[in-house]
């Protein structure tokens, strides 16, 4: 364990800058934080709980384009400048984690591996839980990951930083790193004390996957979309909900371009024979409990839910996928 | 104080006709302060509850349930009241299968501001109470204070109708609204590409997640003109009919599509608006949607002397050519 004397976090995304890589890094807009490319160190700020977006645009854009065409057809290679993301939570590190389990697991996907493969993780302890956070009830830890090349905590007049892989060693090394002393070791975990003890909400896992295997038929998943109102919100915030389309833009001449799309749009599972399988809002949302917490547990041994709470606090009606998960009847 | 006006809304809902199935009201969510929209039995009544966060317009789900059998009774405000009579004129709603306890209201909360203000954590917080021009949070024995005008939903600045226009039952005392478009008139003295440039910005943030239309009670085409595959496809749709079908907008996320889908949006709510503001509430990204709705608005009433109050809907006002 390593200590920084003064701000980390800052000063690698400077030196990333001068090293010729492109820089995902919190920015404040005017009410909220998101990741964006800075082309400076000052425009950075990392005073927030966790960005309104979440980073996966980083490896997996909104658009994308994956081929040209017109009298001939040009295909877009898979290729990626070196890129780095600085201040992400742990919660959206286990996101990437996760989507790197869809989109390199089994079938590669060639864009996002290329992506994936020139990206250095630089993350950001918690100092504290909002309001929405619940990453300790599906099994993760606000100051942990061993996922990141490198992972910064905050103690107010310097930051710990530790490595966690030989990406992260090479730029590290760049940097004046002294030992942590046993101060710094015990500030540290007095710290993790006072965030553990901030969360105020929680899920509960325990039996999950029996108690939705029993409960798909419930009328529950009516009540409980009553007032969803479909929109796309809660899918294009999570840090893990993958789904995409791909469409032809241009009807001689265009291009062919990859898009985000969400289970609660109607068209995303109406079929060209006109049947959709899941035509009513009830079942476009049941799908998105059972996505995070039933089939993804199923087909990759864990939750695909890393409890952000995004999807809670931007709900325009108010569905809380905590107290989701834990009103499900049990006995039906 | 909405803890009377909630003794009174539920006073009412007590004795409601014998023929109605459902009560669209508001009942709190866990965890939070804020209340959520919930279709309630008439024998649910001590479930519901109301406050300066009741801040959702109940007249989409009215709407949908105007595809079942039954009367309906609504807690409505202001704006939810004008929703209301505007999916009336459209057809979409059955006045007679509906009662509304109207609310006079004084305005909503700000949930984001709410947020910053408050000091307390969300699920502790027991009360939220609008007393005089003040909030009183109260959570763990302690009490807050907040002015109003901190958290007042900025729209709610401009109400034109506080108190309902149409009801069965009238909540509160009649407060006065005023035309006023102070704000627009403001952003009308930028220069055009000042305009440009901070509609380009506001834009650039889109993530057409399509909340804005969703939540909207006036937006309830069933295809989308924006969507990706529009119009109906049957089993019987030859390819070359449904690859020949026009295609407004795909998913192509920039600047100047969102721009697209935004004013093609507001275009298609000219004279309809009922200013409730759900679009802007919620937006992920805070987009100041509301400008363009009452920028339209302005036009509408300058141009065409028309108001949303009207009896005849905008469109059909236009077709009656004017004497002479």
């Amino acid at each position: 364990m390593k200590v920084y004397e003064g701000n980390f976090l800052k000063d690698v995304v400077a030196k990333l800058l001068d090293d010729g890589y492109r820089v995902y890094a919190p920015v404040k807009e005017k009410n909220y934080h998101v990741f964006k490319v800075v082309e400076n160190a000052d425009e950075v700020d990392f005073d927030y709980i966790n960005t309104r977006r979440s980073p996966k645009d980083v490896t997996f854009p909104e658009n994308e384009v994956l081929m040209k065409y017109g009298e001939w057809v040009e295909e877009i290679p898979a290729q990626a400048d070196k890129t780095a993301i600085v201040g992400i939570r742990p919660c959206d590190i286990q996101g990437l984690r996760l989507m790197d389990r869809v989109f390199l697991e089994d079938i590669t996907d060639p864009y996002y591996e290329a992506k994936r493969k020139n990206l250095l993780v630089v993350g950001y302890a918690c100092n504290e839980a909002g309001d929405y956070c619940f990453c300790t009830s599906v099994g993760l830890s606000p100051f942990k990951s061993d996922y990141a090349d490198i992972i910064v905590t905050e103690l107010g007049d310097k930051q710990v930083v530790e490595i966690r892989s030989e990406k992260g060693e090479a730029v590290a090394s760049k940097f004046d790193l002294s030992d942590a002393s046993d101060e710094d070791v015990s500030r540290k975990k007095e710290l993790e004390q006072k965030v553990l003890s901030s969360f105020v909400r929680s899920v509960n896992t325990e039996n999950l996957k029996e108690r939705m295997a029993e409960a798909f038929n419930s009328d529950y998943w009516k009540e409980v979309a009553e007032n969803c109102v479909s929109c796309g919100i809660c899918t294009y915030l999570c840090p893990t909900c993958f789904c995409f389309d791909i469409f032809d833009d241009g009807e001689l001449k265009g291009v062919r371009i990859r898009a985000w799309d969400s289970c609660q749009f109607p068209l995303h599972t109406l079929e060209s024979s006109s049947h959709n399988p899941r035509r009513e809002k009830w079942q476009r949302l049941r799908n998105r409990f059972y996505d995070k917490f039933y089939y993804m547990l199923v087909r990759k041994g864990e939750f695909y839910c890393v409890g952000c709470g995004r999807c809670i606090a931007a709900c325009p009606v108010g569905i809380d996928i905590a107290e989701v998960i834990n009103n499900i009847p049990s006995g039906v | 104080m909405n803890s009377e006006i909630l003794e009174k809304i539920k006073e009412e809902c007590r004795k409601l006709p014998d023929d109605i199935s459902y009560i669209v009201g508001f009942v709190r969510k866990r965890g939070e302060p804020r209340e959520v929209l919930k279709v309630l039995k008439p024998d649910e009544v001590d479930r519901m509850s109301f406050s300066p966060l009741s801040f959702n317009n109940p007249a989409r789900i009215v709407m949908d349930l105007m595809k079942s059998d039954g009367k309906i009774a609504v807690i409505a405000k202001g704006c939810d009241a004008r929703a209301l009579k505007q999916l009336e004129k459209e057809e979409k709603i059955e006045r007679e299968r509906l009662y509304i306890i109207g609310v006079s209201c004084p305005g909503v909360i700000d949930y984001r501001k709410f947020r910053n203000a408050v000091k307390f954590r969300l699920p502790e917080i027991e009360s939220v109470e609008l007393v005089g021009d003040e909030v009183i949070v109260k959570a763990n024995g302690e009490e807050q204070r907040i002015p109003f005008s901190e958290v007042i939903f900025e729209n709610c600045l401009y109400c034109e109708q506080p108190t309902p226009k149409d009801y069965d039952v009238l909540i509160g005392e009649p407060r006065e609204g005023k035309l006023d478009f102070s704000d627009i008139e403001e952003f009308e003295k930028l220069d055009r590409e000042e305009r440009w440039s901070y509609w380009m910005e506001v834009f650039s943030k889109c993530i057409r997640c399509h909340a804005c239309r969703q939540v909207c009670p006036l937006c309830y085409c069933e295809e989308c003109l924006v969507d990706p595959s529009n119009l109906a496809v049957s089993p019987m749709t030859p390819a070359e009919e449904k690859a020949a079908y026009p295609r407004v907008l795909g998913k192509t996320v920039n600047a100047s599509d969102n721009m697209v889908y935004h004013l093609i949006r507001v275009l298609h709510h000219a004279g309809r608006c009922a200013g409730c503001g759900e679009c802007e509430r919620a937006c992920p990204m805070e987009l100041p949607l509301l400008k363009l709705e009452r920028k339209l608005k302005k036009v509408v009433y300058e141009v065409f002397n028309y108001s949303p109050d009207e009896e005849i809907p905008f469109l059909s006002k236009l077709d009656i050519l004017p004497e002479g």
